[in-house]
């Protein structure tokens, strides 16, 4: 999977390149919005990480062109400004996505990967297997080691996404949002409470265990112990 | 662009310099009129006294009289009268005798007769560059040649009295002129004066600074005119005053959090750098760093929000929102939170639909539900009601637990505001959530307000059913 950055801003750049290199991706960066403008347009992507506050040709101009160019490689724009404007402008422009600066690393990287999943033909699986976890979509059920586990509707849903995601990091925003549509940041633990009680489900009474807490970014689901 | 309006010196002068001129022009031409008047009545009564005299000289003299006494007679009439002449000749025009040095043949011919002098019948014309005043008219005798009618035409020479009066109008002129001039510059004078307290108060207001924005005008040392907008001054002075104290209460409270998290990374990284330490260690200072990060990433997305808020910039995107599966929603959310903390939620009330930005709504509930559930004691329940009354939407969220004193509530909607002040940052964020709710409120046009009980703190939203 190749990756464009498109991004002024030189510390920034470097870290979400080494990040991005790190998590297996292809990545080009461009440092000035002249030379992003000549690789978007020329080079093939599959994924384009846009800034749109650059000195030169600036992001909006971009996407312009990329969109006058009938391109369909995904854009995911970054903004200083979390203004309707901005956010209404780089959506009318194109974008599949925006993040608004700061942002976590661990939320690029979740939002790159479901971009780049969105391209790519869908893939109907009635059942999910990670080690001896099995999920069964369409009737909702889950059991581990041959044991029937009890869930609630959202506990199925969060252990589903985090199946599906199988090795991501997951930050607490975008489970908070993909599980609950909740896109605000809350005050309390409310996530981290739902995933206690899933583990307790799924993972107390079995080996090895699957859910994974990765400090001060998320959670994550596979076999091995990340990191 | 529109022109500025006339200075108020300029407005007051002319006004006031105009009426009192036109007073004064009024004035003097009614003097000048009543002069004229008594003037032309001095010559009627001269003309009339000539009149008698005549008439008293024909209706006396001998019949038989020789012809060059009749004359001295006649002449001696005007004796006297310094100005004035007659002429008199028979009904058929021939002259019986007219005063020496004078013509009045034109007048006496072409005047019409009148029956009386009086001040409406009196003529007046020019002849010669000499003015006159005078008047013909019949008079009757049986004593002179036997004949019965004759044609009197009488004058009197009235250059004297219109030169005075000349005189009199040019003193007019000048008199009026000059108490013009006095007027304008006395009003002139005391306008500009009569402002004099503006002036004042203007000074005042310019020494001003933002460090003394306790400043206010006193009211009872200005003109009863001014006082409205001395109170005026001072209510918006004191409305400045208290955006700006909170502006910089927050850009003190910005510093202050945002100093705190900075000086622990400062801290924590120096001290791991001053020794080699192990992978793990290293592992551990960067994980606890995020931790710092996190937080002021929120803190400042937080404050940014605020700040829209702050500067009208909060544009919600208006969609019909059912409220009630709204909080169904954040129920489901905060579920499994409040069974641990054993916090029940129950929501009672109509279904209702409101106007607003899903997000920005979601958000505001979300504080006020999350704050609920965090201090109600275990075992009890937040309960949440939903409520229409003429045209507002009304949500109560109310939660059991302690009251909360008067002297909090009225600041609990501030940004950094905290209950306890010796409360330091914890897990629960940095006391914006109340003032973002507020925001968010406000921007959909609803209002917000919290009151407290012994039993129960209940937190109340209302907003419009239909946002304009």
């Amino acid at each position: 999977m190749k990756i464009l950055i498109v991004e002024d801003e030189v510390k920034t750049g470097d870290y979400i390149r080494l990040g991005l290199m790190e998590s297996g991706f292809v990545v080009d960066l461009a440092r000035t919005g002249l030379d992003g403008h000549h690789l978007a347009l020329t080079g093939s992507y599959d994924l384009i990480v846009l800034d749109v506050m650059l000195p030169d040709v600036d992001g909006w101009r971009i996407m312009q062109s990329l969109r006058e160019a009938r391109s369909t490689t995904p854009v995911l724009f970054l903004t200083a400004r979390d203004s309707v404007e901005d956010r209404v402008k780089g959506l009318e422009l194109g974008a599949d996505d925006y993040l608004v600066k700061p942002f976590a690393f661990s939320e690029l990287l979740a939002r790159v990967r479901t971009l780049l999943r969105r391209g790519a033909a869908p893939v109907f699986q009635d059942q999910l297997q990670v080690a001896d976890l099995m999920l069964d979509i369409p009737r909702r059920r889950a059991q581990r080691h041959g044991v029937r586990i009890n869930l609630t509707n959202k506990e199925f849903t969060l252990l589903e996404l985090l199946v599906r995601r199988q090795g991501e990091v997951l930050p607490r925003s975008l489970i908070a949002s993909q599980v609950w549509d909740m896109n605000f940041d809350s005050d309390t633990n409310v996530i981290d409470v739902a995933i206690r009680r899933l583990r307790a489900k799924i993972d107390d009474d079995f080996e090895p265990k699957l859910i994974h807490t990765v400090r001060g970014m998320g959670y994550m689901l596979d076999v091995t112990q990340p990191g | 662009m529109k022109r500025r309006p006339l200075s108020l010196v300029v407005r007051l002068t002319v006004s006031i310099g105009a009426v009192i001129t036109a007073v004064l022009l009024t004035f003097g031409w009614m003097m000048e009129r009543s002069i004229n008047n008594h003037f032309v009545q001095q010559d009627v009564d001269e003309l009339n006294s000539v009149v008698q005299a005549l008439q008293y000289l024909l209706a006396t003299v001998p019949a038989d009289i020789p012809a060059d006494e009749l004359h001295q007679r006649l002449a001696s009439v005007v004796t006297g009268h310094r100005n004035a002449q007659y002429r008199i000749s028979t009904d058929s025009g021939s002259l019986i005798y007219s005063t020496p040095g004078f013509n009045l043949d034109t007048f006496a011919r072409t005047a019409r007769p009148v029956e009386e002098i009086t001040i409406d019948t009196v003529e007046s014309w020019n002849d010669h560059q000499e003015a006159f005043r005078g008047a013909v008219l019949w008079i009757e005798s049986d004593r002179l040649e036997g004949k019965a009618r004759f044609r009197l035409a009488v004058a009197t020479g009235i250059d004297f009295h219109l030169h005075y009066l000349d005189g009199f109008r040019n003193h007019l002129r000048i008199v009026t002129l000059a108490a013009c001039l006095i007027v304008l510059l006395a009003t002139w004078f005391a306008v500009y004066q009569g402002h004099a307290p503006i002036r004042r108060i203007s000074r005042e207001m310019r020494r001003i600074r933002s460090d003394q924005m306790d400043f206010r005008l006193e009211p009872r040392s200005v003109p009863a005119e001014l006082v409205e907008l001395t109170i005026s001054f001072n209510e918006m002075i004191g409305r400045l005053e208290d955006v700006f104290r909170r502006l910089s209460d927050f850009s003190g409270d910005i510093a202050h959090e945002l100093r705190t998290p900075i000086t622990n990374l400062r801290t924590h990284t120096e001290v791991a750098l001053t020794q080699a330490r192990s992978v793990e260690q290293y592992r551990e200072v960067l994980y606890s760093n995020l931790e710092e990060y996190d937080r002021m990433a929120k803190m400042v997305g937080d404050m940014l929000f605020l700040a829209q808020a702050d500067n009208q910039l909060l544009k919600p995107e208006l969609v019909d929102i059912d409220l009630q599966s709204e909080l169904r929603n954040l129920f489901d959310y905060f579920s499994a939170w409040a069974e641990e903390r054993e916090v029940l939620l129950e929501n009672t009330g109509e279904q209702v639909h409101v106007h607003g930005d899903r997000l920005m709504i979601r958000r505001a509930l979300s504080n006020l539900l999350s704050n609920a559930v965090r201090h109600t004691p275990e075992g009890q329940s937040v309960t949440t009601t939903l409520q229409v009354n003429s045209g507002n939407v009304r949500i109560r969220i109310q939660n059991p637990g302690p009251p909360i004193p008067e002297e909090h509530l009225n600041h609990i909607f501030e940004r950094f505001y905290r209950l306890d002040a010796s409360r330091q940052r914890s897990s629960e964020g940095a006391g914006l959530g109340l003032a973002i709710t507020k925001s968010i409120i406000e921007a959909h046009g609803g209002k917000i307000r919290a009151f407290s009980t012994t039993e129960a703190t209940t937190f109340e939203v209302q907003l419009p059913l239909k946002m304009e």
